[in-house]
């Protein structure tokens, strides 16, 4: 891959961001400020004396504990936002090779010289890797307004606001962990989003109707056939969300490195290439 | 002169309808080909198999590639441009610039800039935007920023006033159009691309039905207004079209020697237009 590839495969990224920029860059900073408006409301009717006990229990709970060690309970602040991006990304899957067959832009797209390889890895690379760093960044920075807010109330209150350095240190290191889980969950449900991806491919409407009812009709015929239940067993055993959870930088290597890791890239990789030989023709 | 499109015994079906039925195409380097043919003819399925939208069977060669199996590398020397609404309608007319410089190698964002400025197109405007005019203007500056040795044209004034349709070929003769380059258009306009063309492709219900460079077409067709007591001879020798003329008839002959048919009445070779006409309605298939 020479430096050009490298540039239009950027551009390819750049192009994706752009389009669903509503579900990548808009709904974080939308949930942000939700969140926010949330907090002063909630603090407004908290009133000084429950914000004191607040913040002193807050301290008592991280006393003693390093940044690392703090990181997975400020995890769960980020609930929200891994909703919501999962939401979204499920959205991006079915539309990703659909809309454009749709609205007849497809015409464009392959007007350039851009392989099909190509642009299925960009879908795939937003939305592993490019997309949630727009929701790790909009995290980054409601967390910088929550610990300057906190040393706000902190002088107003008069109120000592302790280890407010470490707190922000393991805000910090709970959105690394986040981006670090949405990478891992991305390869571990690869079988599921190259299933997305192959019939938004080619699915005439409604690729997410196909999607789940061929899944449901294999299955069935499965189990009418085989009277096994290779397929739903293979999807429940991906299921769970902790699973999906880093929440300690050696959790990478035993999720990344496993049997069940690879059989599952495995036969995402081989969906994936289904979605681009049915991109070949748009017909 | 070599050629640039070559394909044989192509064929396409939908269903039981043959959209391709077997097509035998040569496009010489350098030409401006007309591929004309009415509504359903076959134009963009053709024209999807040459840059690999289409599965099609048959051989084919584009530009020395096989565009089934090469599309993205054929796609770096052939520029396509279907009817005005292909555009991404979320793209501003500055990113697509920006997405086309990221993606296409041979790409002049000079060019296509320096052409913008001569439209009322602005840059951050969104392509929903703007009217149907203005996306073809559009298409048209990337497309003629783009270094690629066939342009293919599918329709592509669709829709358009004719001050835009004039401006279009305009532009595409003046300031793309370079003898190099080729050129080929689909449209069932025929009397707008007359002038233009030298290769001249009529396509009817899946089939080539004519394939010649303009300046054979007078030797090859022959319209003849016929004397009425020549009828008979007329007959005679097999047109492919008669119509009526003034109260005369009017017959076009195929490959018949002028020598031929000068007794009969007034010679012509017939328009495009005419001929276009004669080849859908030949009077030998009926």
């Amino acid at each position: 891959m020479n430096k050009f590839h490298l540039l239009q495969f950027r551009a390819l990224l750049k192009r994706e961001m752009l389009e669903h920029r509503n579900l990548f860059i808009v709904a974080p900073v939308i949930l942000a400020g939700l969140v926010l408006l949330f907090s002063v409301w909630a603090m407004t009717r908290m009133g000084q004396d429950l914000i004191s006990v607040g913040i002193e229990y807050m301290a008592l709970l991280f006393n003693g504990l390093s940044p690392l060690e703090m990181a997975p309970i400020f995890m769960f602040l980020a609930i929200p936002f891994i909703g919501v991006f999962y939401l979204c990304a499920i959205i991006y899957l079915m539309n990703s090779l659909y809309q454009d067959r749709q609205e007849l832009s497809i015409l464009f797209w392959q007007s350039m010289p851009v392989s099909n390889l190509n642009t299925v890895l960009s879908k795939l690379v937003t939305i592993g890797i490019v997309a949630p760093l727009f929701y790790i960044a909009t995290m980054f920075v409601l967390y910088v307004i929550a610990m300057l807010w906190l040393t706000i109330l902190g002088w107003s209150y008069d109120i000592e606001v302790a280890g407010l350095g470490y707190m922000f240190l393991a805000a910090v290191a709970s959105l690394i962990f986040v981006y670090l889980s949405i990478i891992t969950t991305t390869l571990w449900l690869l079988p599921t989003i190259g299933w997305v991806i192959l019939f938004s491919a080619f699915a005439k409407r409604t690729p997410i109707m196909w999607a789940i009812g061929v899944f449901i009709l294999v299955g069935f015929l499965e189990e009418f056939i085989f009277g096994t239940q290779f397929l739903g067993n293979f999807v429940e055993s991906r299921s769970t969300p902790t699973q999906y959870l880093i929440l300690d930088f050696q959790d990478v290597v035993e999720r990344l490195i496993n049997y069940d890791m690879l059989f599952g890239i495995l036969v995402g990789s081989i969906l994936l290439a289904g979605a681009v030989y049915m991109r070949r023709f748009i017909d | 002169m070599s050629n640039i499109v070559e394909a044989r015994a192509l064929t396409k079906t939908y269903g039981s309808l043959k959209a391709l039925d077997g097509v035998d195409l040569t496009i010489p380097t350098g030409a401006i080909s007309g591929l004309i043919g009415p509504n359903g003819a076959g134009k963009t399925t053709a024209l999807k198999a040459l840059i690999g939208l289409c599965d099609v069977e048959g051989e084919l060669n584009v530009a020395g590639m096989d565009p089934r199996t090469a599309r993205h590398k054929l796609m770096e020397d052939v520029c396509f441009i279907a009817d005005v609404g292909i555009l991404p309608k979320w793209f501003k007319v500055s990113q697509l610039i920006d997405y086309v410089a990221g993606v296409h190698p041979k790409f002049d964002r000079i060019k296509t800039e320096k052409f913008l400025s001569t439209t009322d197109i602005p840059a951050n405007k969104r392509i929903k935007e703007l009217s149907k005019g203005m996306v073809t203007q559009l298409h048209l500056a990337v497309v003629m920023a783009i270094d690629v040795k066939l342009l293919i044209l599918d329709e592509p004034t669709l829709g358009l006033d004719i001050i835009y349709r004039k401006e279009f070929y305009d532009r595409l003769l003046n300031d793309y159009y370079d003898g190099d380059r080729t050129i080929v258009i689909s449209t069932h306009q025929v009397e707008e691309v007359e002038a233009l063309l030298t290769h001249l492709i009529f396509i009817n219900k899946g089939k080539i039905a004519l394939s010649a460079m303009m300046t054979e077409l007078a030797d090859i067709y022959t319209e003849v207004v016929v004397d009425p007591e020549q009828i008979a001879q007329a007959d005679a020798l097999n047109p492919i079209h008669i119509r009526e003329l003034l109260g005369k008839k009017s017959y076009t002959f195929e490959s018949v020697p002028r020598a031929q048919l000068q007794p009969l009445g007034e010679m012509y070779t017939p328009s495009v237009a005419d001929l276009f006409v004669a080849k859908m309605k030949d009077s030998r298939h009926e």
